[in-house]
């Protein structure tokens, strides 16, 4: 095995780390802001992918209005999803809101096979071919505007939260919710409006992916799990590290998938991830006091 | 206390599961204008559904029971889900063989339900006439056989059509593995370097099964010099690798695909599929304006049932079994059924390429053929790529 090959594997693993990546900071957001785990996440994205088509397909808009309206469905779909959690449990834990968050993912995909079929979409692609060769891997344009996307969003996310007043605002609901409800921060606009805007992130991350992979509901929809497991580098509180994460899960998988002796855990390398991050996070914690 | 009596009760409901099992129907369509009972076994609901193969067998039967049925019978069609899930398929065969007392199984589409059935139906011995035979139980009982020819025989049809009709060298397999599946490809891959002394220049089995970016393994691919792939896809699979070659800007390469690819629907989702995307086609391909298929065409459009593969082997059983029927003389039971079935003539259709005779297809004793197709880029439709049938020689 050459290092050239696992070289080639990283860049090929390239696309999928930085879609990761991006699903792993809307999720560390939701969780620092919200506090959720969004298991719905990846599930709005790919309804909202699914409607885009639908729109262009069936009714016949151009493309990019298609694409607009798209987006617009995921920010709204994950504004109701915040509008319940937020009307309903708004006192809850982060364990509760987070399971209830499972309702909307089987709900979304269930609609979907309702509405658009079991099939694969046929979508057109907004970016295709490939940008530029590095050691004779082509990179195509959805790995670069994957990989940059992830990026700027982690980096607008925290200058958003640091400079700004609303990012002040949204600090200080999820460190102190009744203390900034009662200097009179307005809790619920702000919550909903987070959801919204990483339902719009998730929106167009599907929709630059979706055309150049497996597009069924299911597929996509299952992105969550190694999102889940990049966010959990960063512990859902770091959006540098959740970046780092997506990559480096991304460019693991690639890699596994050119060493025939270990590409039959390709599978499991998100579990593995997981299980070796929690048992490094808790290496300090003494047995009983952990459990 | 609780959780023992659940228990309790679900040992109950499998003792009772098992019983219905052993109380062997002796009827299912004995006497005079007495109903015939057909039934079948579908994954209707799951991550992979096939529910054209039963709806057309449906619409197969409701058209002769409009007519009066078969020498006076009514046919009586019941098609169960299985879920895609061994318990429910277990208990659907239960359901069907056990309390409705079928006569025979017909017209039927899993991914599962032969491999985990296979020895019940010999037990009771009810014989089972898939649509489609997907896994690999449904080509190695004596009590099923599919109408259609299965992957494995068109993974041998897939190779011999790059090796030969398009005379590709370097040819790749890539191989997706769900349960334990693989020993029967490989028998495919091996049946095609006996025939043509060629090897396949790379055999990947760790491509993943419902993955969602396929990548690494088209850059492994490319990178060891394949002309070809041949790959044993479902469709969102199959979409997903062409369009990462596509990302990848892999020009010259022929996708050697199964017939499970054959839609409209994967047509239209791919403009670009390199050097062009083929499959052997297990049926006369249904995308080319035929007499052959105009019958079932027809009938589809009527039930508004999708023009499929999986809908072209549901109505192919169901004519069969009726033509077995029809020369039946005496009471139609489970075993006159079975017996009829052993003894029949081979029935020719120009829509397959080899005769049906049930005991030679369930002993895989038989030429499989297939009809090339060819998915050209920016054409967004299947043409024939061949004037005949390609066979697999017998062995």
């Amino acid at each position: 095995m050459s290092g050239g090959a696992l070289l080639q594997g990283a860049l090929a693993g390239l696309a999928a780390g930085g879609l990761y990546a991006v699903l792993a900071v809307t999720l560390t957001l939701m969780s620092r802001l919200v506090r959720v785990v969004n298991f719905a996440q990846a599930a709005t994205g790919m309804f909202a992918a699914f409607s885009a088509v639908w729109f262009a397909s069936e009714l016949g808009l151009p493309t990019w209005l298609a694409t607009i309206i798209g987006v617009l469905v995921g920010a709204l779909l994950s504004g109701i999803i915040g509008w319940i959690a937020a009307t309903w449990l708004a006192e809850a834990t982060v364990t509760l809101r987070s399971a209830m968050t499972v309702a909307p993912l089987l709900l979304l995909i269930s609609l979907s096979f309702i509405i658009f079929g079991n099939k694969p979409q046929p979508f057109a692609p907004v970016l295709s071919g490939p940008a530029f060769k590095v050691a004779g891997v082509v990179v195509s344009w959805v790995t670069v505007v994957m990989v940059v996307l992830a990026i700027l969003v982690a980096v607008a996310c925290s200058l958003l939260l640091r400079r700004t007043t609303i990012g002040t605002k949204l600090r200080a609901l999820s460190e102190r919710p009744t203390t900034a409800e009662l200097i009179g921060i307005a809790a619920k606009p702000l919550s909903i409006g987070v959801w919204a805007v990483t339902g719009a992130i998730s929106a167009i991350t599907i929709m630059v992916i979706a055309p150049s992979q497996s597009n069924d509901a299911i597929s996509l929809s299952m992105l969550i799990i190694p999102a889940s497991a990049a966010a959990l580098l960063g512990g859902f509180k770091r959006l540098d590290l959740a970046v780092v994460g997506g990559l480096a899960l991304g460019m693991i998988t690639g890699i596994v998938a050119q060493i025939p002796d270990v590409s039959f855990i390709r599978n499991f390398i998100p579990f593995f991830f997981i299980v070796i991050l929690l048992l490094w996070s808790q290496r300090k914690e003494v047995w009983d006091a952990a459990r | 206390m609780k959780k023992r009596i659940v228990s309790f009760a679900a040992m109950a409901a499998v003792a009772a599961l098992a019983l219905t099992g052993c109380a062997g129907g002796d009827d299912g369509g004995g006497g005079e204008g007495s109903p015939i009972k057909i039934g079948s076994v579908n994954t209707l609901s799951g991550a992979a559904t096939f529910p054209e193969a039963s709806a057309a067998a449906k619409a197969v039967f409701d058209r002769v029971n409009a007519k009066g049925g078969v020498n006076g019978h009514k046919i009586e069609y019941n098609t169960v889900d299985d879920k895609g899930d061994p318990a429910s398929a277990t208990a659907a065969a239960r359901e069907l063989v056990g309390s409705d007392e079928v006569v025979a199984l017909v017209g039927g589409a899993s991914l599962i339900e032969c491999e985990i059935n296979k020895d019940y139906y010999k037990q009771e011995g009810v014989y089972s006439i898939p649509g489609i035979g997907v896994d690999t139980g449904c080509f190695d009982s004596p009590n099923i056989a599919p109408v259609n020819i299965g992957p494995f025989n068109d993974m041998t049809l897939t190779l011999l059509n790059g090796s030969e009709n398009l005379k590709l060298d370097n040819i790749c397999v890539m191989l997706e593995i769900a349960g334990s599946t693989k020993p029967a490809y490989m028998a495919g891959v091996d049946r095609w370097t006996k025939i043509t002394g060629k090897k396949p220049l790379l055999v990947d089995d760790t491509v993943p099964y419902g993955g969602s970016d396929y990548t690494p393994y088209i850059v492994k691919a490319k990178e060891a010099g394949c002309k070809a792939i041949a790959v044993n896809a479902i469709e969102p699979d199959a979409i997903g690798q062409v369009k990462a070659a596509q990302a990848q800007g892999w020009d010259d390469v022929t996708f050697l695909f199964l017939t499970s690819v054959y839609s409209d629907n994967f047509a239209k989702a791919l403009d670009w599929t390199g050097a062009g995307a083929h499959i052997p086609a297990e049926f006369y391909p249904f995308t080319e304006e035929s007499e052959i298929n105009a019958d079932w065409k027809s009938l589809m459009e009527e039930n508004k049932i999708p023009l499929t593969s999986f809908s072209q082997g549901g109505y192919l059983a169901a004519t069969n079994f009726l033509k077995v029927v029809e020369g039946m003389k005496g009471d139609i039971t489970r075993e006159s059924v079975a017996k009829a079935l052993d003894d029949m003539a081979p029935i020719d259709n120009d829509m397959v390429a080899s005769p049906y005779q049930f005991s030679k297809v369930a002993a895989q004793d038989f030429e499989p053929g297939a009809w090339p197709v060819v998915l050209k880029s920016g054409t967004n439709a299947w043409k024939k790529s061949a004037e005949d049938w390609l066979m697999v020689p017998s062995k």
